[in-house]
């Protein structure tokens, strides 16, 4: 196993041998201690206009997500259907299973789930996109054959849950000891934030590798979290001297938290506890000033976190937050069974929930400042296995927010019939032709990291650039999927 | 032995510890400080004189066996294991019969609902697994079964997070496979948890049919990857240290391949419900879950299939396919990988994260032969884990890269066995709904097959730094740790220890109130006056946290503790119950050492 001990000093001072982009520039007086660290964190911004954030959300358990856009031009949709079998949306039922979109690409059309029509809605008025037969890869492979040269490097534990979902939030599939994309993106950004206790990276949905970084951790919330609920439950004010007493009580909590510890173990419990209960306050303070959204949401989970999310940018001054990633997660989509059923009933949760999402944004004045996409660990095999279907790799995510170029398909649908050179079994198993390094190239760059940090967010990056793009500096406004406009 | 003898003995044994806080620790593991001359230093060190056998462990030994052996424990626990010994404990245990079916309690709650309410529909059916798993892990002496079994819950995960999640009939059956298999052998746990209905609901082959050519319809593979992945050998080749075996460019080796997943695939076709006379049907009625499903080898993939190893499953005419399983069952259970794999997770789930290769090696030797050519033999893997010299020296607490963090749930069962949670009726009655709110964590309730938490997970920082693994951290997040601390409050300053509902609505009041839990803190109590404080801190010490705590600990929570006002019996009783919060919250509480 790789150890991952790069600390990020070592990397900055690295990378400081080269030419430095501004933004590291920035991090490297900060970590230097040259700039005066209390006079450059003023506790609330003044300038709220630099504020950029990304949304993930985790579709976990591997979504059939060639049931959430269907190829519709005829002889592509009869390859759907051939392939599909069972699970085969039809194009001409009533009520529909499927919803047209406005897009045609040299004849080629589509359709997306009829359980995704706010999504559809989003895509007409190009303010979605998709990314289609994208998966997790160590470097581009072309083919089956190509695949089964050996010649190329394949990710750890194809078709695993527990590498793919982790290789999606790394993209590092050649380890599984690495830590996340954004975490990466905080070891080198969170400095730009002015409250180093709230951390740039928060999370909906507990630890997840996408937000550890090798100095950073993700700050949790819940989608029930409020300024009333934040914090260490005390002492009624009926007792006498309750203040004090809660003063002593939390103080004496610190204080066994931040006790010097040889062991490791207790040293690592000791700080989680500690700046646990510094972030608390902040958040407790942030959350007691926030105004209520007007965009009204449903009654789901995954509603009511992406509810959560808007509300901490709206209070985001509070938090000193100039780039921020949320993590939520809406699990249950490995459908081995019932998966028209299942998806029948999941789809509008997350169509509802993006589109929501997406007015509150709007509310907010930040839609051009808020990119939200959907990941899961793989889509799944193309044929059934009775009325489920198994693990396979490149699937379809989804892509919202202002600077995206709405209402296209990113990368290079690809042809659903058995014998094509994608597909890896019998099964139905397709090889990915976009990365999901490629992607997140696109996202880190227009989040504000230097072309020279790139490698150090994508590990594999150069492999997908072409020789003289790579290594660095990649040429600014290099972004060869062109997600941005 | 009587609470008050107990007392006693701590009163006594507290002038002692007044000297020196937390190492009175002469005996059996633990013997820091001690000089020692041995009678033959040539043969052996001082050390191994003390930790020959015949040495009975100290109080604080017995403390931290307890914390490897059960989800909780008393002082009389305490007692007993420096009476009888480790190994006698663990003989003694193993033979406490199953006390009783969780099915069968689930099965009364749900007729005394029917009687009074007659309507078989009324009540809360779904928090009648809960209620009967805590009345079990309340009432019943087999304390290392109930240890194992949940570890084994998190071995062989199903969760209420599925479609069976409100069915207690489903829960409470498959619990018992776990609880009466906890000492058998590994291979009739794979057996029974095979042809569990509500792991082929949950891991999707119960009604998994055979091939169809003519519409690309292939078996289903989720418990063939699963079984592999995460039952048995999992995705790399093992060495019998839990080590990875290396190709020639030092890379490891996969166990499997998708290939060997769609053969494994074809074997676990045709199960379905005993309960049905045809294939593919849906369950009958909740008690379909309790029978082990049957097989319809009509449905059953027919045709050789090719397991690992080489091994081939015959073409069996007439199709048979309970046979076909009973061979792979074989196949992954005589897997190389299967003794370090299944060593090192219930070595991480008995005794510490990290286990040096040669403790994982120990435990596999003994799963491959028990001493008496027996393969998988349970009684001799859970002996192996818990008599290894690393489980037992507590030198190890001197080992600065050496630990394990307590699972959440198991700090709250702690509280009720540590204080002896009891009710006037002597039947308990809990939920566990708090304490899932809280802390994300309670039997059966993973968020999916992958357990709360996944063997490798390294938290960032030291432990990371060290190439180290610590599980549980993956569930240790800002809103659990205030969750945690928030839930002593509940559980200790508030005295809330179990959430107890009506089992039908209007049930009387007088069933409920004698099914309430209240934490027995009298003891405790007799302690609190200031110049006493040091020996009520010390007993939480050695009660909750095996002696860890230091002195600069202790320190910090007497402190606190004297500004509680100590006059009404009230007032006495606020500040042991501050004691235990403070105690519990502290990081050498959280870290078994």
């Amino acid at each position: 196993m790789g150890k991952r001990n790069i600390s990020r000093r070592q990397f900055i001072g690295e990378a400081s041998c080269a030419a430095l982009g501004s933004l590291t520039l920035y991090n490297t007086l900060v970590n230097l201690g040259i700039m005066n660290t209390a006079a450059t964190r003023p506790h609330i911004i003044n300038t709220p206009n630099d504020y950029k954030a990304v949304v993930c959300i985790l579709l976990a358990g591997g979504a059939d997500s060639y049931n959430f856009l269907v190829p519709t031009e005829p002889t592509e949709y009869a390859q759907y259907v051939a392939t599909r079998g069972s699970l085969a949306l039809s194009n001409t039922a009533n009520p529909p299973q499927l919803l047209p979109l406005n897009y045609n690409n040299n004849g080629r059309t589509f359709s997306v789930h009829a359980g995704l029509s706010a999504v559809q809605n989003l895509f007409n008025t190009n303010q979605l996109s998709f990314l289609t037969n994208i998966g997790t890869l160590i470097e581009p492979i072309a083919n089956k054959t190509e695949f089964n040269s050996g010649a190329k490097k394949i990710p750890l534990g194809l078709y695993s849950h527990s590498d793919q979902i982790m290789q999606w939030q790394t993209s590092v599939p050649q380890s599984r000891s690495a830590v996340g994309v954004a975490g990466r993106l905080a070891d080198i950004l969170q400095d730009m934030n002015t409250i180093p206790e709230a951390s740039m990276n928060i999370s909906l949905a507990g630890k997840n590798r996408w937000q550890s970084g090798n100095e950073t951790n993700e700050f949790s919330l819940s989608n029930t979290s409020t300024a009333a609920t934040i914090g260490y439950t005390n002492y009624s004010s009926g007792l006498s001297n309750a203040g004090y007493l809660n003063d002593r009580k939390n103080k004496a909590l610190d204080s066994l938290a931040t006790q010097q510890y040889a062991n490791i173990f207790h040293q690592t419990i000791g700080d989680l506890n500690k700046s646990t209960s510094e972030s608390l306050e902040i958040f407790k303070v942030a959350l007691a000033n926030l105004v209520p959204l007007t965009t009204t949401f449903s009654a789901t989970n995954l509603s009511n976190d992406l509810k959560k999310v808007a509300e901490v940018m709206k209070v985001r001054s509070f938090l000193g937050a100039k780039r921020q990633t949320f993590f939520v997660s809406y699990g249950g989509w490995d459908h081995h069974d019932d998966v028209i059923n299942n998806q029948n009933v999941m789809l509008p949760i997350v169509s509802n929930a993006l589109n929501e999402f997406n007015n509150a944004i709007t509310e907010l004045g930040l839609q051009d400042n808020v990119v939200t996409f959907t990941m899961s660990d793989f889509a799944r095999t193309l044929t059934s296995n009775g009325n489920g279907s198994d693990h396979a790799w490149g699937g379809n995510s989804m892509i919202m927010g202002g600077p995206i170029k709405g209402g296209d398909i990113f990368g290079e649908f690809p042809s659903l019939s058995l014998t094509s050179p994608l597909n890896l079994s019998s099964r139905g198993l397709l090889l990915p032709t976009t990365s999901v390094d490629e992607f997140y190239a696109e996202i880190a760059l227009w989040f504000g990291v230097s072309p020279n940090d790139l490698s150090y967010i994508l590990p594999n990056i150069c492999n997908f650039y072409s020789p003289n793009a790579c290594p660095a500096p990649v040429p600014s406004g290099y972004m060869p999927i062109g997600m941005f406009s | 032995m009587s609470k008050h003898f107990i007392l006693m003995f701590w009163l006594f044994g507290s002038i002692l510890a007044s000297a020196q806080p937390d190492t009175i620790t002469i005996g059996f593991g633990d013997y820091h400080g001690v000089t020692v001359s041995a009678s033959n230093s040539q043969t052996y060190s001082p050390e191994t004189t003390l930790k020959q056998d015949g040495y009975l462990p100290n109080f604080n030994a017995a403390s931290r066996f307890l914390g490897q052996s059960t989800l909780g424990y008393n002082m009389e626990d305490i007692t007993e294991v420096t009476q009888l010994g480790i190994e006698d404990w663990i003989d003694s245990q193993f033979v406490k019969p199953v006390a009783f079916s969780l099915k069968n309690k689930v099965k009364e709650y749900h007729n005394f609902v029917k009687t009074a309410t007659n309507n078989a529909a009324a009540g809360q059916i779904y928090r009648m697994w809960s209620y009967a798993w805590w009345q079990y892990h309340m009432a019943s002496p087999d304390a290392l079964r109930q240890r194992v079994a949940l570890a084994l819950s998190e071995l062989f995960v199903i969760s209420d997070k599925s479609l069976f999640g409100a069915n207690s009939y489903a829960l409470s059956s498959y619990y018992d496979v776990l609880l009466n298999n906890a000492f058998t052998n590994y291979r009739d746990l794979m057996e029974d948890v095979t042809f569990h209905p509500a792991m082929g609901v949950y891991l999707t082959y119960l009604n998994n049919p055979k091939s169809n050519p003519a519409t690309n319809q292939f078996p289903d593979e989720n418990y063939a990857r699963e079984l592999m992945q995460l039952f048995t050998i999992g995705t790399v080749k093992l060495n019998m240290d839990g080590s990875q075996v290396l190709n020639a460019n030092g890379v490891p080796v996969p166990t499997y391949n998708n290939t060997d997943i769609a053969e494994f695939a074809k074997v676990f076709t045709g199960l379905s419900w005993a309960d049905r006379t045809t294939f593919n049907r849906s369950a009958a009625n909740d008690t379909s879950y309790t029978l082990p499903m049957i097989m319809f080898n009509a449905s059953h993939e027919t045709g050789v299939k090719n397991l690992l190893n080489g091994f081939v499953v015959p073409n069996r005419v007439p199709a048979d396919g309970i046979a076909d399983i009973q061979d792979a069952i074989t196949n992954l259970f005589n897997h190389s990988n299967t003794p370090p794999f299944v060593a090192r997770f219930l070595i991480q789930r008995l005794v510490t994260s990290n286990p040096s290769p040669g403790y994982i090696e120990r435990v596999a030797n003994v799963f491959v032969n028990n001493g008496q050519g027996v393969r998988g033999d349970m009684k001799a893997i859970i002996k192996a884990i818990l008599l290894d010299p690393e489980a037992k020296a507590c030198k190890n607490g001197e080992n600065e890269a050496y630990g394990s963090l307590r699972e959440p749930f198991f700090r709250y069962v702690q509280i009720n066995k540590a204080f002896d949670a009891s009710t006037l009726s002597g039947n308990y009655r809990n939920d566990m709904d708090y304490v899932y709110r809280f802390v994300q964590q309670k039997p059966l309730t993973s968020p999916s097959v992958f357990n709360f938490f996944q063997q490798e997970y390294q938290p960032i920082g030291p432990i990371e730094e060290a190439d180290l693994v610590a599980p549980e951290f993956q569930i240790t997040n800002a809103q659990t740790i205030m969750g945690y601390i928030n839930s002593l409050y509940r559980f200790v300053i508030q005295e809330n220890v179990a959430d107890e509902y009506d089992l039908y609505t209007n049930e009387d009041d007088a069933t409920y109130a004698n099914q309430v839990s209240t934490i027995d803190l009298n003891d405790e109590v007799l302690l609190t006056d200031n110049n006493k404080l040091h020996i009520l801190l010390d007993r939480l010490n050695l009660l909750l946290a095996q002696g860890r705590l230091s002195a600069g600990s202790l320190n910090i929570i007497k402190n606190v503790v004297m500004e509680l006002p100590n006059g009404t019996t009230t007032e006495k009783r606020d500040r042991v119950k501050l004691a235990i919060y403070l105690i519990m919250s502290s990081p050498e509480y959280l870290i078994n050492r």
